[in-house]
């Protein structure tokens, strides 16, 4: 069965590595570099903003501007390893079992000495170790590469992508897309078909985990800045904001998704106290809501489990499903 | 009489309709039996049911007194190759020599690879560029390996030449004479399999609609020729299977249960094949009229 299984993949098995190859040989001198500027320009020490004296805030600014212009585009490069977990679904594990249908091979394994159940175990088995061990590179890659560009980033790792392409959830989201592709296989039985279901799901359920579950693996934090006071406030770089506004004293939410601030005693262009032409009354503050960054693996951990689980189901799904195809 | 393979009011539906039903037959041992039916007469269904691919929704199979689905024990002793062949079209005849190995637990390797070089398939082909004769054969002999009791062939000869046919009978032939494994082989031509089959099922509309050696299906039917038939009994004819008439004249074929001395009729032998389409002559278009919509 081991055997049987690496002679069928081993084709596809060697373009995978090929493709990490040609990856890893355009993203490594790309990630040295980054870390090159990041040390030249002393960025380690601006993390925390409100531990930073005034000057050193400033000298902060520029040279965290200056290490965004130069590479802000690379973020366009961390969207498209994203799609990593889902291409690994789509052609390692919707074709494991259509394929064998659709070319009615399975009538031939099927039916020899080891039964078919035993064939789906270490067959999934198999693909899925593999699998489980690519993921844990790639996660281990490109949380090593994307490091500089999340620290410097206001929201660190548990940014809404950045959050996705490191750790451990490229684990759970890659066993997670192979598990939803032999499952469609089990289903419709024709590559094409089984992929398009594969890309289609693996989308959904990873956007609604990531808007409707994601925000409240814990109950969310809140902190409040005045008003009036020197220079923009702010909480500490890494924090994930899932929500900022203008309060009054009273509570009631005046201004959604603003932030104000004026100097000690300013007042604004028609003479009124700073915010009076919004409705503020005296004593508003702004408000904001966040993970802290602190929660980093404790969320990892909780989406990585969710995407596990759904796998185990799924796999499971697929043997029943296997047990009744002829 | 050992029995190989038996069928208990088998029966298996898809969605709302049978492919196979009521069906019930006794395979002996050591027999070449031909399963005989038309397009969707459900052969292909009985032989997924008889390897154990398919569970029966109504009654029972069994091959050598086990019921097959789920069984993997039982898979050693039946070598099973499916319609058209399937193998993997990547792996050369020898990979996948090897890879029955590793699946099974009795594999005779030598004996594969000694039918595949008399044969003069090339061991370093992938099967995908082999003829489909050649591909066909390669399936044989990988069935062959596993030294199976019951060989089981899904329209094995269908999408060969007349040629690669007959190469495939006279080889499947050659290699079960001295083994004593019983084959059962389908085929919706009764001509493919009539010279090497001894044993006759007959498969029509998802039921059995003759089983029995071919010997004695041959012995107990014969065409009678005589005056115009109203239906009154005739003595020694045990059933009329199919009847045609002109204005003055009847010929039936029956099967007998004895001698048929009157002398009205005229009696005489009828071939294997006649007594085939005698019974598949029956029920084939009579549910399409109405899905039609038109008078039968």
């Amino acid at each position: 069965m081991i055997w049987l299984t690496w002679r069928q993949h081993r084709k596809l098995a060697f373009y995978t590595l090929l493709g990490l190859a040609v990856l890893a040989a355009v993203l490594v001198p790309i990630g040295l570099s980054m870390r090159h500027t990041f040390t030249d320009l002393g960025l380690a020490g601006c993390l925390h903003p409100s531990t930073l004296s005034e000057a050193a805030a400033q000298t902060c600014d520029v040279s965290l501007r200056r290490f965004s212009d130069r590479y802000d585009s690379l973020n366009l490069v961390a969207v498209l390893l994203i799609t990593l977990p889902v291409l690994v679904g789509l052609f390692w594990g919707a074709p494991l079992v259509a394929r064998e249908v659709e070319q009615g091979t399975h009538r031939f394994v099927w039916t020899q000495g080891v039964g078919r159940t035993r064939w789906a175990l270490v067959k999934f088995g198999l693909v899925g170790g593999a699998v489980v061990l690519l993921a844990a590179c790639y996660g281990l890659g490109v949380s090593w590469w994307v490091d500089p560009l999340t620290k410097a980033a206001h929201e660190g790792r548990l940014g809404v992508i950045v959050f996705d392409l490191q750790g451990i959830v490229p684990i759970g989201y890659t066993l997670f897309a192979v598990a939803l592709g032999i499952f469609a296989g089990t289903i419709w039985k024709r590559m094409l078909p089984a992929m398009g279901i594969t890309l289609a799901g693996f989308i959904g359920v990873r956007a609604a985990v990531e808007m409707l579950a994601r925000p409240h693996y814990q109950p969310a934090r809140t902190q409040t800045f005045p008003i009036e006071g020197p220079g923009i406030p702010e909480g500490d770089r890494g924090n994930w904001v899932l929500a900022v506004g203008i309060r009054n004293p009273d509570g009631t939410m005046v201004a959604e998704n603003t932030r104000i601030q004026c100097p000690p005693g300013g007042k604004g262009p028609d003479g009124r106290v700073c915010g009076a032409e919004l409705g503020l009354k005296p004593g508003a503050y702004n408000w904001e809501m966040y993970q802290p960054a602190d929660r980093f693996w404790l969320f990892q951990g909780i989406e990585t489990g969710i995407f596990v689980a759904l796998a185990v189901l799924l796999l499971y799904l697929a043997i029943r499903r296997v047990r009744r195809i002829a | 009489m050992d029995l190989v393979l038996e069928a208990d009011r088998l029966g298996k539906r898809y969605g709302r309709t049978w492919a196979l039903r009521d069906c019930s037959l006794h395979l002996p041992a050591g027999r070449i039996a031909a399963l005989v039916g038309p397009n969707g007469a459900g052969k292909s269904t009985l032989l997924h049911l008889a390897v154990g691919l398919l569970k029966p929704d109504e009654g029972t199979v069994r091959v050598f007194g086990r019921s097959t689905y789920g069984d993997t024990e039982g898979l050693a002793d039946i070598g099973f190759v499916a319609q058209d062949t399937p193998l993997y079209r990547d792996f050369t005849a020898a990979e996948l020599v090897i890879a029955g190995g590793k699946l099974n637990r009795r594999w005779d390797a030598a004996l594969a690879r000694t039918r595949l070089a008399q044969l003069g398939i090339p061991p370093d082909k992938p099967v995908g560029k082999l003829s489909g004769g050649q591909r066909a054969q390669v399936a044989l002999a990988l069935a062959l390996a596993k030294q199976p009791r019951l060989l089981l062939l899904d329209e094995p000869v269908a999408s060969l030449d007349p040629l690669a046919r007959r190469e495939f009978l006279q080889s499947l032939m050659g290699s079960v004479a001295d083994s004593g494994t019983t084959v059962l082989l389908s085929s919706h031509l009764l001509a493919d399999l009539e010279r090497v089959c001894d044993y006759l099922i007959v498969l029509n509309a998802a039921q059995v609609q003759l089983t029995g050696s071919v010997d004695e299906l041959v012995a107990a039917h014969r065409q009678l020729v005589g005056p115009r038939h109203d239906g009154a009994p005739i003595g020694g004819v045990a059933q009329v299977v199919r009847a045609s008439h002109t204005d003055r004249q009847s010929t039936l074929l029956v099967r007998t249960d004895g001698p048929v001395t009157d002398p009205a009729w005229t009696v005489r032998d009828v071939s294997l094949e006649d007594v085939v389409l005698a019974y598949l002559a029956d029920g084939v278009a009579q549910t399409s009229h109405s899905e039609w919509g038109v008078a039968a």
